[in-house]
């Protein structure tokens, strides 16, 4: 009988499992009014979401509220997007927040991300066109309200830090109609001024009031400035398009200043570090060059310079002692090449050079005894002249003329008797 | 105001600084490190006088007709 009564649990964990499984409940967006908000201490809040006719309740963890860009606060409008399902431990059916943006501001907030997308992806925020800030400026160009906070907190902070910096105001319209072109045009007429930085910016305000940084000609303005320019709009929360393209986003006005301008007497004491730091190190070489010096001065062979003759003496001796013994060494070389050649047969035997000449003078003469005439008288033959004419026949000879007769041992002068002529 | 650029004063601190760093790493000769060290000193002296001598500057703001004239916040 009992049995088709349910437990109060199963019929609400049946009904959470019908919310949970529809598509349509799983990503919803919301439009209405916060009303009974609760901030509880974990961070989560609790609120209701309404509009004329009806209400829903609402949740909004912890790790979802720091993604919010304002404070909620009954009231206001607001645009929600998170997922519908039940609460098991009261039944109530309730939206979990997971976003949520001030309604009315939508459309300003859809072309800020649509903007944003643009610029990104054409390159205006990329690093490597950011300018750096001269840490020491001159003259600090500013581009923001003539009265208001802003001006006043970047002059006071800059006065007080470093009052030797010129400051330039180019007054400017900062919200409202016309606000987005008198920005860009003191952004460009401060190009012509000689600046080491610009401040483009203003004081809080609503999102409304800070929209004209959010504009795509004041972007491009700042992206084609010369000068290296920080942002500074609004509140630290507040983050504007003029903050992505600048070369740096200061939280506030007075944190631009901070960032432009150094703190003088930090700078004084810094180049008072520097000049301490030359001076030690100037000391530390002088004494590091006169304790090398007195090193050198008390080196061993400084002190007794004697040394340095020694070793040159001793040498010597070496060289001396080498030379000799080189020279008597070719002495003893040649004195026994000498022994050699002098001990040589040939030298000993001198007449062996020339017995062989001998020889054939002795045939030589004995050729010539053989045909010497003389010789031939030793055998008795004699030769006989008429007028010193040798005669060989008696043909030219006359009766009684005078002859001479050459013997062998001696003449013979004779007178010619009688001629008989063979027949 | 085309007057001729002398060394800005960052210029001058950028230089202060690497002559510093030079003389502290000992390798340069006792000469050179004279040389330096003197022209260190015309720095720091040229430094501090810029920070120390020159007057408060006053705030100006540029008008309809471009000029200059001072301002002050009210």
């Amino acid at each position: 009988m009992n049995d088709k009564y349910l437990s109060v649990g199963a019929i609400t964990r049946y009904l959470k499992s019908k919310f949970d499984n529809d598509d349509n409940l799983k990503k919803v967006y919301l439009k209405g009014e916060i009303s009974n908000i609760k901030f509880h201490s974990t961070g989560h809040i609790y609120f209701s979401i309404k509009d004329e006719t009806s209400k829903i309740n609402a949740i909004m963890f912890s790790s979802n509220t720091k993604k919010l860009l304002f404070k909620p606060v009954d009231g206001s409008k607001v645009l929600v997007t998170g997922r519908i399902s039940v609460y098991e431990a009261t039944g109530n059916y309730q939206i979990y927040v997971e976003d949520m943006i001030e309604d009315g501001i939508g459309n300003l907030y859809i072309a800020f991300e649509k903007l944003k997308l643009k610029l990104s992806k054409e390159g205006l925020f990329d690093k490597k066109y950011k300018k750096p800030i001269p840490k020491i400026p001159n003259k600090i160009g500013v581009v923001t309200a003539k009265t208001g906070a802003a001006i006043k907190d970047i002059i006071s902070t800059i006065k007080r830090r470093f009052p030797i910096c010129e400051v330039i105001l180019f007054p400017s319209l900062v919200q409202g109609d016309g606000a987005k072109d008198d920005i860009v045009k003191n952004i460009k007429l401060a190009q012509n001024y000689d600046l080491d930085v610009l401040i483009v910016g203003r004081g809080g305000g609503s999102i409304e009031d800070l929209w004209p940084f959010n504009e795509e000609s004041v972007a491009r303005a700042i992206f084609d400035s010369k000068i290296p320019i920080i942002s500074a709009v609004g509140h630290e929360i507040d983050f504007t398009i003029a903050d992505y393209v600048a070369d740096m986003r200061a939280p506030t006005p007075t944190g631009a200043a901070e960032m432009a301008v150094p703190n003088i007497s930090d700078l004084i004491n810094y180049i008072n570090n520097l000049k301490i730091r030359l001076n030690e190190s100037m000391k530390k070489k002088i004494n590091y060059l006169n304790l090398y010096l007195d090193s050198i001065k008390a080196s061993y062979t400084i002190k007794n310079p004697l040394i340095m003759y020694e070793n040159k003496k001793q040498k010597l001796d070496i060289l001396l002692d080498n030379l000799n013994k080189s020279l008597i060494k070719k002495y003893n070389n040649y004195k026994h090449r000498y022994e050699i050649i002098k001990n040589s047969y040939v030298l000993n035997n001198p007449k062996l050079m020339y017995k062989d000449t001998v020889n054939k003078f002795v045939n030589l003469v004995q050729k010539l005894e053989l045909v010497n005439p003389l010789n031939v008288l030793k055998r008795g033959y004699s030769l006989t002249y008429q007028d010193n004419k040798l005669l060989s026949n008696v043909t030219n000879i006359k009766i009684n003329s005078n002859l001479l007769i050459k013997m062998y041992d001696g003449e013979i002068e004779a007178t010619v008797n009688n001629i008989t002529k063979n027949k | 105001m085309t007057k001729e650029k002398e060394k800005t004063f960052e210029e001058k601190l950028k230089e202060l600084e690497n002559i510093v760093n030079e003389l502290e790493s000992g390798e340069i000769d006792l000469d050179s490190s004279i040389e330096k060290y003197t022209k260190a000193m015309k720095l720091v002296k040229e430094c501090d006088e810029k920070l120390k001598n020159v007057e408060e500057q006053v705030s100006k703001i540029v008008t309809e007709n471009g000029t200059l004239e001072n301002f002050e916040v009210e």
